[in-house]
């Protein structure tokens, strides 16, 4: 564990990456405190100024502050990251537990589940349930967490399955431990750390996902400010080029954000590699 | 060899079957009257209740779900989708006139990232831990945290707008030629490849790093034989197996990029048509447009499984 830390505290990327994480979600997280404006009430008096003054980072067309509906906006984004990245994560730990421990038939039949949702584009699952039922941050959640499953799952089943033949599992069995105790309590621990290196991968993909959707219109609901709602306003031609301010901060705080969980989630899987020193 | 081929192309039958009754499950659950998808418009628009009650009875549409599926798919075997509510046209004809644009543009993307990323990817393998590398390396972790549609964005306001190099949006004009056409597609493809072209650049120097150290290289070079030989027969053909894992994996997101692409460069394919698509209700294009897509991602990841399974014999015989 000491060793893990050392690694990940020489490295300079990484770091920099958790400094660009905590900076982004503190500065979301104290929003009210960071601006005196509302991010979703239209100020018609103030419509698409550029950059400078009253509005740092400039006004949309119907004049709310980009500063503000940015760090409003990234409150959601990284919320609907993190707990579709979570939320997959606990779901692929307990199937790939289970199944690369018992084996057998449910093995068989979720390797057969994982393979079919991961040929879906996750784009097309999440377009099919909009078209059942309604668009809602809470929907998309849960589609993320039912296709960020599988790579989890894959990770896990596959160190179990050298695991379960290690001398330690027997002498638990003899020991009397029940199987769920062996599997949970003494073989996971193993497999965490490619798991926490996941986990950083799935956000930043989840981040980026929900910022394609909401951008199409088909993600958060327009009326909650997210980082890609707020990039809507660019499918024109015309703001693109007039107005660029208006979709580059927005693209820059995903950018930025998304850097810094590759950065740290880089850097905790060569400080968890056991070859390399 | 062949019975590999032939193993992976039968595997594939139950999966289309499988995803096939999903998504007839999922149009039985849209609201909406079938009726209006299942027939043109003209033949029902002046029919009293009783008579479309009628009509709906002898097209079954009162059957249970199980032999309504088996009639849709058996439609759809045939080019049947049934027709659009937006434009009144028989679904086939939208998909056949928009599909093989979508397909292109994919697959020029693919093309694209694989041949940049395996470019870049053994150059910095080759030259590692020079400039060069730094740099690749850099352009991998960046080129991975951009949202794609921004990307997009991007090119268009540096590439067309400021430079005027290509078109900033379209797909053809009347009359086009093959260059023209290539102007059209350059800039979606390489915005919708760039996120490959990254993770490949990465993968492929690692892999090659992986293999480059191994002993058979050392056997290898130590039997005199020439460093492209070594490269080629050695080196690059077994660092390949990784790569196509992640080509296979990665595939889904080009076909799902290819949606948002679409609609940032106004290119009319069938990805932008699905989400007009979506706007208007019309669930019967909806879905069946989300099935062939599907069924597009399944085929292409077949197919990359049996080239790596012809570079690769590892592969078949797994």
């Amino acid at each position: 564990m000491r060793n893990v830390a050392s690694k990940l505290v020489s490295n300079k990327a990484a770091l920099l990456g958790l400094a660009i994480i905590v900076i982004i979600i503190l500065l979301c997280a104290l929003a009210p405190l960071m601006t005196p404006y509302n991010p979703t009430k239209p100020d018609f008096s103030a419509q698409v100024q550029p950059p400078g003054g009253a509005h740092p980072f400039g006004t949309d067309k119907l004049g709310r502050d980009i500063l503000a509906r940015v760090l409003y906006g990234g409150r959601v984004s990284i919320l609907i990251g993190l707990s579709g990245a979570v939320g997959g994560m606990l779901l692929g730990v307990i199937i790939g537990s289970l199944c690369g421990y018992f084996r057998g038939w449910l093995d068989a039949v979720f390797v057969k589940v994982a393979e079919l949702v991961s040929i879906f584009p996750q784009i097309l699952l999440v377009l099919v349930l909009v078209t059942i039922l309604q668009q809602s941050m809470y929907n998309l959640i849960m589609i993320f967490i039912a296709t960020g499953w599988v790579a989890t799952f894959r990770m896990v089943r596959g160190r179990f399955f050298s695991l379960r033949e290690e001398s330690f599992v027997e002498a638990c069995r003899v020991f009397g431990l029940g199987d769920l105790s062996i599997a949970f309590r003494h073989i996971l621990p193993n497999c965490l750390g490619p798991v926490i290196v996941q986990l950083t991968l799935n956000t930043a993909g989840f981040i980026l996902q929900e910022a394609a959707l909401s951008f199409i219109g088909l993600g958060v609901p327009s009326g909650t400010p997210t980082w890609g709602n707020i990039m809507n306003a660019a499918k024109e031609i015309v703001s693109i080029n007039q107005y660029p301010w208006v979709w580059l901060a927005p693209g820059l705080a995903i950018a930025l954000f998304v850097l810094g969980v590759n950065f740290f989630g880089d850097g905790l899987r060569d400080a968890l590699d056991p070859k390399q020193i | 060899m062949l019975k590999y081929f032939v193993k992976r192309l039968i595997m594939m039958i139950p999966m289309i079957v499988f995803i096939s009754f999903l998504v007839f499950v999922a149009l039985d659950l849209t609201p909406g009257d079938p009726l209006t998808a299942q027939f043109s418009p003209e033949s029902i628009s002046g029919l009293t209740h009783e008579q479309l009650d009628a009509l709906r009875e002898e097209a079954g549409l009162n059957d249970s779900l199980v032999v309504r599926y088996l009639r849709w798919f058996g439609g759809v075997l045939k080019g049947d989708f049934g027709y659009s509510i937006q434009t009144g046209t028989p679904i086939g004809s939208i998909i056949a006139n928009l599909l093989p644009a979508t397909i292109y543009l994919a697959l020029a993307a693919l093309v694209l990232s694989v041949l940049m990323g395996l470019l870049f990817g053994i150059l910095s393998a080759i030259k590692h831990n020079t400039i060069i590398d730094y740099l690749s390396s850099l352009f991998g972790v960046i080129g991975i945290s951009m949202p794609e549609f921004f990307i997009g964005i991007l090119a268009i306001l540096i590439f067309a707008i400021q430079l005027k190099w290509f078109p900033a949006q379209g797909r053809t004009e009347i009359g086009a030629t093959f260059w023209v056409n290539l102007k059209y597609i350059l800039l979606p493809a390489l915005s919708l490849g760039l996120a490959l072209t990254a993770a490949l650049t990465r993968y492929t120097r690692n892999s090659m790093l992986d293999v480059m150290n191994k002993n058979y290289v050392k056997t290898a070079r130590a039997k005199g034989l020439s460093e492209w030989k070594v490269f080629y027969r050695h080196v690059f053909r077994n660092a390949l197996m990784p790569i196509s894992v992640l080509i296979c994996l990665r595939l889904p997101m080009l076909i799902g990029g290819s949606v948002v692409i679409e609609q940032v460069f106004g290119y009319a394919g069938i990805g932008s048509r699905l989400l007009t698509a979506i706007n208007s209700n019309d669930y019967q294009l909806v879905l069946s447009i989300i099935f062939l897509l599907s069924i597009v991602s399944l085929l292409s990841s077949v197919l990359i499984d049996l080239i790596t399974g012809l570079l690769d014999p590892r592969v078949r015989y797994n």
